[in-house]
């Protein structure tokens, strides 16, 4: 982190740009994002502001970094991005600084009526510098995903520029209402939307167009819920023209950009042509087909199988015992009249009625399978969760740092491998598909594992490459990067409880899924029982990073690594080993190095030693013992050798006192 | 089969050399009678001690016999010497005899050897003793030492 505090409610980004927490700019809020004035240090004159993000929002970094810098027509121009401390919310948070617009936003709200756009000036003013902006971040490969009329504003105090405003602040298309997004997207929640592609961004403009181009919201009074339903029922051009009189060349494109079909939907191309005044022939809505005979559910008629699929997700349980009559699959056979839909939901309750495992598992799949069929476009839905595949990712982060009740359900989805249903009903190959199936395929691997560096953690940064740490210990550091996680640990030393662990579940998995380096072993280690192997992983884990990342000395870290080290120097046997260790340990901790605290806590050789050592210490006690044992239960043994060895000597020294006796009377009586 | 007819035969044959040499002794003892009545008359007398303590010692090792004929011996060796070197006649072995003093001494000296063999077993036994429990002392304290360096799980038994 390279930003600084400073005093009076004024942070530094990079060096350069001051940003004035006291200087608050409401104007240019955007629905998660705060607005704030920002100075720049080398140029005084030039009118900049920072947008504030949320925290517990997973911000679009992928995205900062293709467009840092980028100077476009139709793009507000993102100036820099960084992490700064953010004084009224007490933590780090991601500031964004973009080119203060001069002529304000486009529309102010939804709800609001402004001067009617006329038709030759859309193409000039909006249209051009727009699609220039598309194309520009097409060749960037990111998507905006926050094209709406509340996020335009006119550069110039002229207001003769209008320019798509911010995108990065938040989940892709987090902020966009209804009425902006695609009929599959819109069925999504808005944290699952995924980053799309770029007919989600056309579609998006063609409905600002719409807005600009009648001065006002033609479905202002109508609810996400009557809108989706009309979007669906009649298709997005006519739901949202309706019968409003628009300029005739407009309809055309207006056609193409809001078409339902995404495959039919007009591309940048298309657009290219109609603004070089080729004209094409409209686009028809193309409706589903609608039966005679509707499918009733909970006291509703349905005459199309994605408003089917609608009121089955809402009402789930209910769902599946239509589903298992076969009620269903009749009405897909007679009146919509597609066998093999038919067919196969028929196959889909078989197979969930011959499951062998837990029957309540198998008839959720089945539901969301058959919800997939009914309607192959719609997002990946399970119960009460819907989300693009390409936002699970934000979905998941979202959840988690609402610690939303739902994580439950999305472990489901993953571990059911319901995205999988998903991609298996696709009609075309699609590359992203495949490169897609295989995340989720490794995630339910690491989502069934239990240990540190694995589990829901591990599969929240698998899927957000930008998201910050969320663990409770660092997250107001906002560590984004794995070279900051150490200095933020060490900074996080110093308010933390001696006895916390400084690596928990989710600073493992941030290590894991960001430090691209082999730590398998560590992992093994630190998932072992025994607190002090937990404490050697750990530890092996933060001297890798230490080693490969620096900085050279982590005096907080390491000071408070060494006051959890005791079950390490524990499992030493050798008490002399113990003390020696107790003695470095303090040294070390003075160094401020983990390499060399791991080093000495876990020397192989050492610990070969002890153990060698105990085991034969551990012999040694145990012969003694059976020695003393012995002696002491011996008493009979040992008094029966007394009486033996006692009467040999007592018999031996009677003879010899004869033997005595007689020699001494022979020498007597012969001299 | 013929291994074992072998080894019978040949303890047959080791029992009749026994048998013999016993024959031999007991002939030279008996001849020798009518030439040495006078000590074999104090022998008898003067050993008698010897004489019990081989009939009642019923311990398995069977050495009472021999603690109390040695100092038994060594109390009758001066006057069977005496009595050899003055005339070795029956009146001088009945002297002998009949005489308390070398009665006592006789008797003494075989009453200490009993003494000796009753003694000398409880000290032995309490030199043992000592022993061990000196030796237990210097286990106990190797086991301190080594619970010191290595701690209490030093004592615990190992598993499997």
């Amino acid at each position: 982190m390279q930003e600084d505090a400073n005093a009076g409610g004024t942070v530094v980004l990079r060096d350069r740009y001051y940003i004035h927490a006291g200087s608050p700019l409401p104007d240019l809020d955007t629905p998660s994002a705060q607005a704030f004035v920002v100075e720049d240090r080398r140029d005084s004159a030039r009118l900049l502001y920072a947008l504030i993000c949320r925290p517990d929002l997973p911000p679009r970094v992928n995205v900062m970094r293709a467009l840092k810098g980028v100077q476009n027509p139709g793009l507000q121009t993102l100036v820099e991005w960084g992490v700064v401390p953010w004084a009224p919310v007490g933590r780090n948070c991601m500031a964004v600084v973009y080119e203060r617009p001069m002529g304000g936003r486009v529309m102010t709200s939804l709800t609001a009526e402004i001067k009617r756009v006329e038709e030759h000036e859309v193409t000039r003013r909006m249209l051009t510098p727009i699609i220039g902006a598309l194309r520009e971040l097409n060749s960037r490969a990111v998507t905006h995903r926050a094209i709406r009329p509340t996020n335009m504003y006119y550069m110039d105090a002229d207001r003769e520029r209008i320019v798509l405003g911010d995108c990065v602040t938040a989940p892709p298309a987090y902020d966009q209402p209804l009425l902006f997004e695609p009929v599959e997207s819109g069925m999504s929640l808005p944290f699952g939307r995924g980053s799309g592609n770029y007919g989600d961004d056309l579609y998006a403009l063609g409905a600002s167009l719409v807005l600009l181009l009648l001065g006002r919201n033609p479905v202002a009074h109508l609810t996400d819920e009557q809108l989706l339903k009309q979007k669906i029922v009649y298709g997005s051009y006519v739901a949202l023209v309706g019968d409003q009189r628009l300029p005739i060349s407009m309809i055309e494109l207006l056609r193409g950009v809001l078409c339902d079909d995404p495959h039919e939907r007009w591309k940048l191309d298309s657009l290219d042509l109609w603004l070089s005044g080729r004209r094409l022939s409209p686009l028809q809505t193309k409706l589903e087909k609608r039966t005679q005979r509707a499918f009733v559910f909970n006291g509703k008629e349905y005459s199309t199988s994605r408003e089917l699929a609608m009121a089955f997700v809402r009402r789930w349980d209910d769902a599946i015992p239509l589903v298992l009559e076969g009620k269903l699959e009749i009405w897909m056979r007679r009146a919509i009249e597609d066998k093999e839909r038919a067919d196969q939901i028929a196959a889909a309750v078989r197979n969930a009625a011959g499951s062998p495992g837990d029957r309540r598992i198998a008839l959720d799949v089945m539901l969301a399978r058959v919800c997939i069929l009914l309607d192959p476009l719609a997002p990946i839905r399970y119960k009460g969760l819907a989300m693009m595949p390409d936002g699970f990712g934000s979905a998941l982060a979202v959840l988690m740092s609402q610690q939303s009740s739902d994580i439950r359900l999305f472990t489901e989805m993953i571990q059911r491998e319901i995205p999988k249903l998903w991609f298996e009903t696709r009609a075309a190959y699609d590359p992203d598909h495949s490169v897609m199936q295989s995340s989720f395929r490794d995630l339910k691997e690491q989502l069934v594992r239990p240990g540190l560096g694995f589990g829901l953690e591990r599969c929240l940064y698998e899927m957000n490459e930008a998201l910050a740490c969320q663990s409770p210990l660092i997250a107001q550091d906002y560590v984004v990067e794995i070279r900051d996680l150490l200095p933020a640990l060490n900074n996080a030393a110093k308010r933390a409880d001696g006895k916390t662990l400084p690596v928990d579940r989710h600073v493992a998995a941030f290590i894991v899924a960001r430090f691209k380096y082999d730590l398998e072993k560590a992992l093994t280690v630190l998932n072992e029982d025994t607190p002090d192997r937990q404490l050697v992983g750990m530890l092996s884990l933060l001297a890798l990073l230490q080693w490969r990342l620096g900085p050279e000395t982590l005096f907080g870290l390491t000071s408070w690594i060494g006051g959890l080290t005791g079950p390490i120097i524990a499992s030493f046997h050798s008490r002399e080993t113990r003390r020696m260790l107790e003695r470095e340990i303090p040294r070390l901790v003075r160094k401020g190095s983990l390499i060399e605290l791991f080093r000495l806590l876990d020397n192989t050789e050492e610990r070969q030693k002890d153990e060698y050592g105990f085991q034969q210490a551990r012999a040694q006690y145990a012969a003694a013992s059976a020695e003393i044992s012995e002696l002491d239960s011996s008493g009979e043994e040992r008094d029966a050798f007394a009486l033996r060895v006692g009467q040999q000597t007592a018999a031996l020294t009677s003879v010899l006192i004869a033997l005595a006796t007689m020699s001494i009377l022979v020498i007597m009586k012969v001299w | 089969m013929a291994a074992k007819q072998q080894a019978k035969a040949r303890g047959g044959q080791q029992r009749t050399q026994g048998g013999g040499m016993r024959w031999i002794m007991m002939l030279a003892v008996t001849a020798a009678v009518p030439f040495s009545l006078p000590t074999i008359l104090l022998l008898f007398v003067g050993l008698l001690p010897t004489l019990v303590a081989a009939l009642v010692d019923r311990g398995p090792n069977r050495y009472a016999w021999l603690c109390v004929g040695g100092l038994n011996l060594s109390g009758v060796a001066p006057f069977l010497f005496g009595l050899w070197f003055s005339g070795h006649s029956m009146s001088a072995a009945l002297d002998i005899l009949f005489d308390v003093f070398p009665l006592i001494v006789m008797y003494g000296s075989a009453a200490i050897g009993w003494l000796l063999y009753r003694a000398m077993p409880p000290v032995v036994g309490a030199l043992l003793a000592l022993r061990a429990q000196r030796r237990v002392t210097v286990l106990r304290n190797e086991q301190r030492r080594l619970v010191e360096a290595w701690g209490e799980d030093v004592a615990e038994e190992e598993v499997g």
